[in-house]
């Protein structure tokens, strides 16, 4: 009648260890995507770039799996009925950064695009902000499930680095077509720095939210 | 034993229906209301732990009730309760959470102006004055456990989950005694105009004992128990979702401090431990669970920065205060005449 039985906290625990695994795919996959481009700006697509494109997708697939379980578990076992929603919806939103490094990832793979060497550094850099942008997120949102107070540290890096990326893509955009290569190879860098630039989007949009979140967190 | 005394029992029950219907929203409704207790579970624990708090701890707030107006004859202590029930009734019905502790005082006073006995001041005013201390030391205990558990939160970091789930357990823990504090505070409002012609005889069953009053309480316990199973709903709507909104914490945050404050003004034993030690104990008086719900929840919400109040919905219950005792001493002192002179009742001794 009351739930409350020995097994109680071990299911909670439970659902805690998935919702920390959660996270920890979020910085794999930023930390593998990092990883990856190094391999395809040195090699383009070798077998070692595959290997880091298929590692991305398990990943993903691996989140995809821990996000069912979590909102399957969440809804079964009637838990934060306050905060269930906004916290389905930052998981749905978290699982969306994990999906975009998969996307871009295999959009490299598949288009192989040509990238003159003058370009490599700033993409490397625009890359590391990305990433890094989507791992302060990650942190910022364990901060929302343990340490509430500091989300909004961890909230101000994903802000600086968003805008950071933003600038980068921007400048490596503008470089790319004052440049003499032919215009299909700018319309694809361009479109592929886009796509690389959303990840940080996404996560500014995520951090958005979460804010608004921890608002209604607190007691 | 007489079928009558039953027939006049009857809206005594009808009391306690009424206050079960009523306050079960003061100690279970913000948990229900947040979603984070069912309301089947919440409905038996508050029934069960109503009827031990009645049982075991309902004498001391009855006998400062029994002072107020020594209700001589039955049909008269009948009209008293019906009063009183129906006041709460009509409050209920309008969704308000109301105090049956002010509506049975007056009725009590009103009994007391149709039989020209004098309404004894003292204990008047000792019972009126906890309408005051009662919603300011419920909103001083709950501003104080607010401020302690933030800072507990801010430093143990506990996960979001495992709050949620010692959330869970102490709604429910929180609700038993609030239910058990409810039911010794509040059972004399119920009951207690009947204890003086109680027919009923002590029993004593291998050991464990109920005396004649006892008795009675178990049975206005049962009567509370059965407004909380059929009507209790909609007021817990009203007192989880409308007076402020609230989160699960604050919500057992409200049940904790009410439920001290009925303690404080229904146990004996505390107050017995008070004065041993030389110190100041407050009277043991049925006090309104609304009023002390309230109280925390405004303590709170002033806490927060007093943004999330509905003053607006504060301001009817507000007006429930005043209206439920002017309506039950009113109700009474009408039927008390008719009781009288219609069906040729002795509704007082002279």
């Amino acid at each position: 009648m009351f739930n409350v039985k020995v097994s109680f906290f071990s299911r909670t625990k439970s659902l805690e260890n998935k919702i920390d695994l959660f996270h920890d795919k979020i910085i794999d996959a930023a930390m593998t995507f990092k990883k990856a481009m190094r391999i395809f700006l040195e090699e383009k697509r070798s077998d070692e770039y595959r290997k880091q494109s298929k590692q991305i997708k398990q990943i993903e697939h691996d989140a995809d799996a821990l996000r069912r379980d979590i909102e399957n578990k969440l809804y079964i076992q009637n838990l934060i009925p306050d905060l269930r929603a906004d916290v389905l919806h930052l998981v749905e939103n978290l699982d969306k950064i994990i999906n975009k490094f998969d996307e871009v990832t295999y959009k490299f793979y598949i288009e192989r695009p040509d990238i003159p060497k003058e370009y490599h550094l700033r993409l490397t850099e625009l890359c590391e902000q990305v990433a890094d942008c989507a791992e302060n997120m990650a942190i910022a949102s364990r901060a929302f499930f343990r340490d509430f107070s500091t989300v909004r540290d961890y909230s101000q890096k994903v802000y600086f680095m968003e805008h950071e990326s933003d600038l980068s893509s921007g400048r490596l955009q503008e470089a790319i077509y004052d440049s003499d290569i032919p215009l299909a190879n700018k319309i694809q860098l361009g479109g592929l720095i886009t796509e690389v630039a959303d990840i940080a989007d996404i996560a500014e949009d995520c951090v958005d939210e979460l804010l608004i979140f921890t608002i209604k967190r607190d007691i | 034993m007489d079928l009558s005394y039953f027939i006049f029992l009857s809206s005594g029950l009808f009391l306690g229906w009424s206050l079960g219907a009523n306050d079960a929203a003061n100690v279970f409704g913000t948990a229900v209301g947040t979603k984070m207790v069912k309301f089947r579970t919440a409905a038996f624990i508050a029934s069960l732990f109503i009827v031990i708090g009645a049982v075991f701890a309902g004498a001391g707030a009855s006998r400062t009730l029994g002072q107020l107006g020594h209700i001589n004859a039955l049909p008269g202590a009948f009209m008293v309760a019906l009063a009183a029930a129906l006041s709460v009734y009509w409050m209920v019905k309008a969704a308000i959470p109301v105090s049956t502790s002010q509506a049975i005082v007056g009725a009590i006073v009103g009994w007391n102006i149709y039989s020209g006995k004098p309404t004894d001041l003292d204990i008047f005013f000792k019972i009126t004055s906890t309408w005051v201390i009662c919603p300011i030391l419920s909103g001083l205990i709950a501003t104080i456990i607010y401020f302690i558990i933030k800072w507990l939160l801010k430093y143990s970091r506990l996960h979001l989950i495992r709050q949620d789930s010692y959330t869970r357990i102490g709604l429910i823990i929180a609700g038993a005694f609030g239910a058990y504090a409810l039911g010794a505070n509040n059972i004399a409002n119920v009951m207690g105009v009947f204890v003086d012609s109680s027919p009923f005889k002590g029993i004593n069953y291998h050991g464990f004992s109920l005396n004649a009053a006892q008795i009675l309480f178990l049975i206005g316990g049962l009567a509370i128990s059965s407004g909380v199973y059929t009507y209790s709903r909609r007021v817990i709507n009203t007192v989880g979702n409308g007076l402020m909104h609230m989160s699960p914490i604050v919500a057992w945050i409200v049940v904790v401090s009410q439920s001290l404050v009925l303690f404080i003004f229904a146990s004996q034993g505390l107050q017995n431990f008070l004065l041993s030690h030389g110190l100041p104990a407050l009277p043991l008086v049925p006090v309104s669970s609304s009023q002390a719900v309230i109280g925390a929840v405004v303590g709170i919400g002033i806490a927060k920065g007093g943004h999330g109040i509905s003053w607006g919905t504060l301001g009817r219950i507000a007006i429930g205060w005043i209206t439920t005792p002017a309506i039950a001493a009113l109700v009474c002192f009408v039927s008390l005449f008719f009781l009288a002179n219609v069906f040729n009742q002795i509704v007082f001794v002279p």
